[in-house]
């Protein structure tokens, strides 16, 4: 070889295409010659196997002459890493060039020793500093979009000049230095923002990007799952305690739901993991704060199965439905949830506000699916008692045919199961003296259909239907039978005061209060109070409006509810607790009734194997100290830590 | 003037005592056999005026070999008409 050729002041890219000339020189030359010995090449040579064919002599003594010189060498290899370098840097270089220097390094079979090694040391160095510097300076979303650049440029490559034999080892470097490094740090980074920001093309890159590397959806799974702990925790624990807060909480939370649903399935690929993460999350969130969530769930349900409910198709409504059913699973304590059901449930059903029976039938049965027949068996109790109720008012109405009653009002009774219902507290009126005759006729025939009973009436939940004539024309109120005692007054007398009324009615005097309250300053005010004002106080009195004026003829008053909610979520609450007390106790009896002798480890662990409550240990052991107390169980004298069941 | 009235009651069962003599359950819930009361686990009397659940008396009933005696004072079983 001629010394210009190897001398370092020509440029490198200079030098390379000279090799490339001789390099092709010296294949065409060397085609030619195996043509001319092509007598010699294929017999003699193919029996002598000791002897290389032409072809081959020529890549070997291009091998040693050529490109086995050290310098040489070098520089070629050099040459064609710097030349790579800057195709990844986006110049556009001599592709072609490229693809013939590396075929001869193949060809001469030095492909691998003389190139790949420094060639992946170089990859590797360079998207290490890549990573580095890029993780700094650039957002994730930028970040990831600049990986899969690289990472479809780098297989391209592949394509146009590298050997294929290479593409794998490549490609793991990228991953590596660019994902693998970076996993924690990238979702630390960007992932609560990117599920935070719905943004589902980011979020599917990052999903794509990260299976293609070891633990990196282990990871990203783990950081999802906080933060659905973590958002779902501000939402459930309204640290303000802001109860216009609480008010939407549901409503967000099937929002979030549906928003993370949305992203497992589009993003996520539906992972199973991921979704079991997500379900984990849930469940422990939504019972960081106890009872609010399950009694905000049950209130949710009412409103969307009370009347009045128009903005779902009954199709809309099942799906709701449905949704619920999936918040409500995560619930500990699903006996909370059951009582504040029952008590609107309650309301829905003697108000006939129910917006259709075929809703609340489908409510109950996902219920029953859900927790089991033991858990719907009073809900159920007391749909069967608005039928049977239903019945017994066609006997009775024959019955009022046949005897001389006082006419004019319409009475239906809903009769209802003490145990099925919510409690409800006793409360006495005064009613007008047909009303107590009807009622009168109607516990008569009652008890002599069924002996053995005995009926208490709840003034409370009864309600009327009144025909009122003012100067402006008649009307239809739909009152509450409170409503109904203090407007009968006024058939009777002009005007009358507060203690008055309270006298006549004997309603309780902040149930008045609300009633009259109702009826005079809400939004209907068939009455007038003097002095006018939002409060009833205890010298106001109250004439009959008879300039009342509405464009409907059927007006529905509402009783107002006052702070009265909170006292009735309280003791609601309260019940439950009870009820769990009574639960426990019948837990441990059970138990102990089949074991005879059991430690208190093994108690306390069987224990929680039975209650769908949550529960602390202290509890436990509480009501355990109570039944050795009454009697129903005792410790062993030997082992205080064993028990002994009493027979 | 007063057209309709939709009125509520509960009803319970008239009994001497509080809880049946022989499950000791309250007659407001129901015996043990059964899961909820109300019709479906009802109260019988005898002519002795004692009362229990119909399930209660009818298994004890069942248990008496030879006199059908009321459990709490030991006189002739009779259901009252
Ligand atoms: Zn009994
Ligand atoms: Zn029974
Ligand atoms: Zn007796």
């Amino acid at each position: 070889m001629s010394s210009p050729t190897c001398s370092k002041t020509i440029a490198y890219e200079q030098f390379l295409k000279k090799i490339d000339q001789y390099w092709q020189a010296h294949c065409r030359q060397m085609i030619m010659i195996r043509s001319i010995f092509l007598f010699l090449d294929r017999t003699y040579v193919l029996q002598n196997s000791s002897i290389m064919s032409i072809w081959d002599m020529g890549l070997d003594l291009f091998r040693a002459h050529i490109v086995g010189h050290h310098i040489v060498q070098t520089r070629t290899v050099d040459g064609l890493l710097q030349l790579i370098e800057r195709d990844r840097n986006g110049e556009a270089v001599d592709r072609q060039l490229l693809k013939s220097l590396l075929r001869m390094l193949s060809d001469l079979q030095i492909y691998q020793d003389a190139f790949e090694r420094k060639f992946l040391e170089a990859t590797d160095r360079l998207y290490a500093a890549e990573g580095q510097r890029l993780m700094e300076q650039r957002d994730v979303p930028e970040y990831l979009l600049h990986v899969e650049k690289r990472l479809s440029e780098e297989s391209e490559r592949f394509l146009h000049y590298l050997d294929q034999s290479t593409k794998k080892p490549v490609i793991n470097l990228v991953e590596k230095q660019l994902l693998e490094q970076h996993v924690s740090h990238i979702l630390q980074k960007g992932l609560d923002q990117l599920l935070h920001e719905n943004r589902i093309a980011d979020l599917t890159r990052l999903y794509t990007l990260f299976s293609r590397v070891r633990d990196g959806l282990k990871e990203q799974c783990a950081a999802f799952a906080t933060y659905i702990k973590n958002t779902g925790k501000v939402i459930v624990l309204n640290i303000d305690t802001d109860p216009e807060k609480d008010k939407d909480m549901v409503q967000l939370l099937l929002d979030f739901k549906a928003k993370i649903d949305n992203i497992l399935a589009v993003c996520f690929t539906s992972n199973e993991k991921f979704i079991n993460a997500m379900k984990e999350s849930f469940e422990h969130f939504i019972n960081v704060r106890q009872n609010k969530p399950a009694e905000l769930i049950a209130k949710y349900v009412d409103s969307k199965l009370r009347a009045g409910n128009k903005e779902a198709t009954e199709e809309e409504l099942e799906r709701l439905l449905d949704r619920i059913m999936v918040l409500f699973r995560f619930i500990h304590g699903k006996d909370v949830f059951e009582a504040f059901y029952k008590k609107d449930l309650a309301k829905r059903l003697l108000v006939g506000k129910s917006a259709s029976v075929d809703a609340e039938k489908s409510m109950l049965s996902k219920l029953k699916q859900e927790c089991g027949g033991g858990f719907t068996q009073k809900l159920e109790g007391m749909f069967k008692d608005m039928e049977l109720s239903k019945d017994f008012m066609l006997a009775f109405k024959q019955h009022m045919q046949n005897i001389d009653a006082p006419g004019g009002i319409e009475l239906t009774v809903n009769i209802l199961t003490m145990g099925y219902w919510p409690p409800y507290p006793p409360m006495e009126v005064h009613l007008p003296a047909e009303m107590v005759k009807l009622q009168d006729i109607f516990q008569k025939f009652y008890l002599f259909k069924h002996s053995g009973r005995k009926l208490q009436w709840q003034p409370t939940l009864g309600h009327c239907v009144l025909k009122a004539v003012f100067s402006g024309g008649n009307k239809e109120l739909q009152v509450s039978l409170f409503q109904t005692l203090c407007l009968l007054l006024f058939s009777e007398g002009e005007e009358f005061t507060f203690d008055e009324i309270k006298d006549h009615t004997g309603i309780e005097i902040n149930e008045l209060r609300r009633t009259l309250q109702s009826l005079a300053c809400g939004k209907a005010r068939v009455l007038q109070k003097l002095p006018k004002g939002k409060d009833v106080n205890d010298g106001d009195k109250f004439l009959f409006n008879d300039e009342f004026k509405h464009k409907l003829f059927r007006i529905k008053i509402n009783q107002i509810q006052m702070k009265e909610t909170q006292e009735e979520n309280t003791s609601t609450t309260e019940r439950v607790f009870h009820d769990r007390q009574y639960q426990v106790d019948a837990a441990i009896v059970r138990i102990m009734k089949t074991r005879k002798t059991l430690s208190h480890n093994l108690l306390i662990s069987e224990l929680y194997n039975q209650l769908k409550f949550p529960v602390k240990p202290g509890d436990l052991k509480k009501r355990i100290e109570s039944l050795i107390d009454r009697d129903y169980m005792e410790r062993d004298k030997d082992n205080p830590n064993q028990y002994l069941y009493v027979a | 003037m007063n057209q309709g009235w939709t009125a509520v009651a509960t009803w319970h069962w008239v009994a001497n005592d509080e809880n049946c003599g022989i499950c000791r359950m309250a007659f407001d819930g129901c015996c043990p056999d059964c899961k909820l009361p109300g019709d479906d686990c009802p109260l019988v009397w005898g002519e002795c005026s004692h009362c229990f659940h119909i399930h209660c008396i009818v298994k004890w009933l069942n248990s008496q070999q030879v006199h059908q005696l009321c459990p709490m004072c030991r006189q002739d079983w009779k259901f009252k008409e």
